[in-house]
């Protein structure tokens, strides 16, 4: 799943358009938007540290992460030098002084993000209104949803993406919801091509047959130690492509599974690791 | 793991350079060369290197490079897994964490919560700590230890610095491990007989299989030959022994091409030793790589060392000992005494 975080609704707008994303009705903390197919799901978390950090909590423990495959990105403006869009790859909350390090893994040049489109970003908690340094970007939310994102993710799948709105105003309201909004639109096909990239990143969960091992184990007794140690015989048996449950099958036929007591379960324990190593 | 050659940025892609290392000749000498990296600045390495929830196997498919400076100690005492080939004051030296190549059965993938490489360029300081230990004792250090030292010559020409120290104090003795297929240094460097280069030597399908980015047998046996023909002393490490079904004739195919390549009675010696490791670090290989039949072997757990069942362990490390015997004198095989493992 990809989550995505928005400071304001203007900055969101045409990603929720582009991707059809559909207003979940019911209440919910944060303006919450999701795809037919569950695949992304967007919050407006609002401005400011606080408000991002428990925004991407919310989204994360609402929806549940699955570490291998969902990804967290931050969508959103902020003041810098030269207009365009960012891979942030250094956070500095001023307020804190700590830094924070996403992971800068993978390779988006194809989706138009090639390494001259990186940048450190610091987070503030006020407008800017000139930039202390012209190398940096600055905006309002990025250290707090990585500080909260990384209570569930790791750092290579977070993802913050800055679009330049402005180069540092003294008036907060001169930047309208529309200019916000223009900004983002003039951005949404690289966004697109990334969200497009990252949904088909997934890492390898193996499983084992759960049933079979269950079932197993209470055939033999097992006490929670051994139990260990037989799904440990059935990781490794899946690791060396070996059918554990012929292994299993042949011991039925031998009248040993079921075993009668603890005593015997230990040894036909025994026998699995006998056979399979 | 997800792959692709369009999926990752390169190695060394992205530098992190720490403030207090970002002056140092080493430091911009390695910006220099990657000239066209992502150069990012940070107050302290363990902000990268420490941050939790990393993924050592995902890092290792676009390693970043973290260029730091050593604050503590950089010279530790030896493991007790590790063989200390009869030497009383047996250390290891650690000036780089983490390697390019890419076993599946790294113990610093249990180690350490990150793929990615630092390098501590204060290399001096190291060996000033090590002057004030060789003022009270001799020391025999193994330089490659949290690394493959060799492999990352080329970045940072710590051998060759390791080599030219040892060679002006008498009473260190060092050990490069390597799985390295290079040759170049022995032919830049005196050689010294207190300068050990030892060879991990595993059979081709162990290497194919679970030794990824190294050198083929052939060309670890090639560099050990010329280490020995340019005058270094050389050990040949069997150890990890890493169990297969048909490992006696892996093992036994090794030792013959092994022993067709190389002068076996010109080597310093040799080491034996099945696959062993504490028990944190496989609980994390195992969590990390699901797929590895090598993490995910039942091993027994022995105070606290896992390691293959006696059976297994006993009998693979006897019948390499016993093809060793022909070719080399007993007192030049060391066997790791698992009994000395706490
Ligand atoms: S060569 Fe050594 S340090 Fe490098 S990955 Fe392999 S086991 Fe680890």
């Amino acid at each position: 799943m990809l989550f995505i975080l928005c400071a304001l609704t203007a900055e969101a707008k045409p990603l929720i358009s582009a991707l059809s994303l559909r207003k979940d009705n019911t209440s919910c903390p944060y303006d919450t938007y999701f795809a037919e197919d569950n695949s992304v799901v967007l919050a407006i978390s609002g401005m400011g540290t606080v408000a991002a950090a428990s925004a991407t909590t919310y989204l994360l423990t609402r929806f549940g992460t699955k570490k291998e495959q969902d990804h967290l990105i931050n969508f959103g403006s902020c003041a810098g030098k030269d207009p365009g869009m960012y891979l942030i790859n250094k956070i500095t909350d001023d307020i804190s002084g700590r830094e924070y390090y996403p992971d800068m893994l993978y390779d988006l040049s194809s989706a138009g993000l090639s390494f001259s489109s990186e940048k450190a970003l610091t987070t503030v908690n006020h407008v800017v209104s000139s930039l202390e340094d012209p190398d940096q970007l600055y905006e309002m939310e990025a250290s707090g949803i990585f500080q909260a994102g990384s209570h569930f993710l790791p750092p290579h799948r977070m993802l913050f993406l800055k679009y330049v709105s402005d180069s540092g105003v003294e008036d907060p309201k001169s930047i309208t919801n529309a200019h916000l909004t223009a900004c983002a639109e003039q951005q949404l096909s690289t966004v697109l091509l990334i969200l497009g990239k990252l949904k088909n990143i997934s890492e390898e969960i193996p499983s084992i047959d759960e049933d079979l091992f269950l079932s197993a184990s209470y055939a033999l007794h097992l006490s929670e130690t051994l139990r260990h140690e037989l799904y440990q015989l059935f990781v490794y048996a899946r690791s060396e492509n070996i059918d554990i449950e012929k292994i299993l099958d042949g011991l039925k036929k031998e009248g040993r599974i079921p075993a009668p007591s603890k005593r015997e379960g230990k040894e036909v324990l025994h026998a699995i690791r006998e056979r399979l190593i | 793991m997800p792959s692709g050659n369009d999926l990752f940025n390169h190695p060394f892609s992205h530098i992190y350079v720490e403030k207090a290392a970002s002056d140092h000749p080493l430091t911009q000498a390695i910006l220099a060369r990657f000239s066209k990296s992502v150069i990012i600045p940070v107050g302290h390495y363990k902000d990268v290197f420490n941050r939790p929830r990393q993924n050592f196997g995902i890092q290792k498919q676009s390693q970043a490079l973290i260029l730091a400076k050593n604050r503590g100690a950089s010279i530790f005492p030896g493991a007790p897994v590790c063989q200390d080939f009869g030497y009383d004051h047996f250390y290891y030296a650690s000036s780089i964490r983490n390697c390019i190549f890419d076993c599946d059965y790294c113990f610093l993938k249990g180690m350490y919560g990150s793929g990615n490489i630092v390098v501590f360029v204060n290399l001096e300081d190291t060996f000033s700590e090590l002057e004030k230990l060789l003022a009270e004792h001799p020391v025999y250090l193994c330089i490659s230890y949290d690394t493959d030292l060799i492999a990352l010559e080329s970045l940072t020409g710590f051998t060759s610095r390791w080599i030219e120290f040892t060679r002006t104090h008498k009473d260190l003795t060092i050990e490069i491990r390597t799985k390295s297929f290079r040759k170049d240094i022995y032919d830049k460097t005196e050689p010294c007989d207190r300068v050990i280069f030892a060879y991990t030597i595993s059979p081709r399908s162990i290497i194919e299989r679970y030794e990824s980015k190294t050198a083929t047998l052939s060309e670890r046996i090639a560099a050990a030959s010329y280490a020995m023909a340019k005058g270094f002393p050389v050990r040949l490490c069997f150890d990890p022994i890493i169990y297969c079904k048909d490992w006696k004739d892996a093992y036994s195919s090794m030792i013959q091409e092994v022993s067709e390549n190389i002068d076996m009675h010109q080597l310093k010696d040799v080491s034996i030793g099945s696959f062993r490791i504490p028990s944190d670090y496989i609980h994390k290989l195992r969590r990390d790589f699901p797929s590895s039949p090598v993490c995910q072997f039942p091993y027994e757990n022995i105070n606290g060392v896992f390691q293959y069942p006696e059976k297994i362990r006993a009998g693979m490390e006897d019948y390499l000992g016993s093809l060793l015997q022909n070719l080399i004198s007993k007192d030049r095989i060391y066997k790791i005494d698992t009994n000395q493992v706490p």
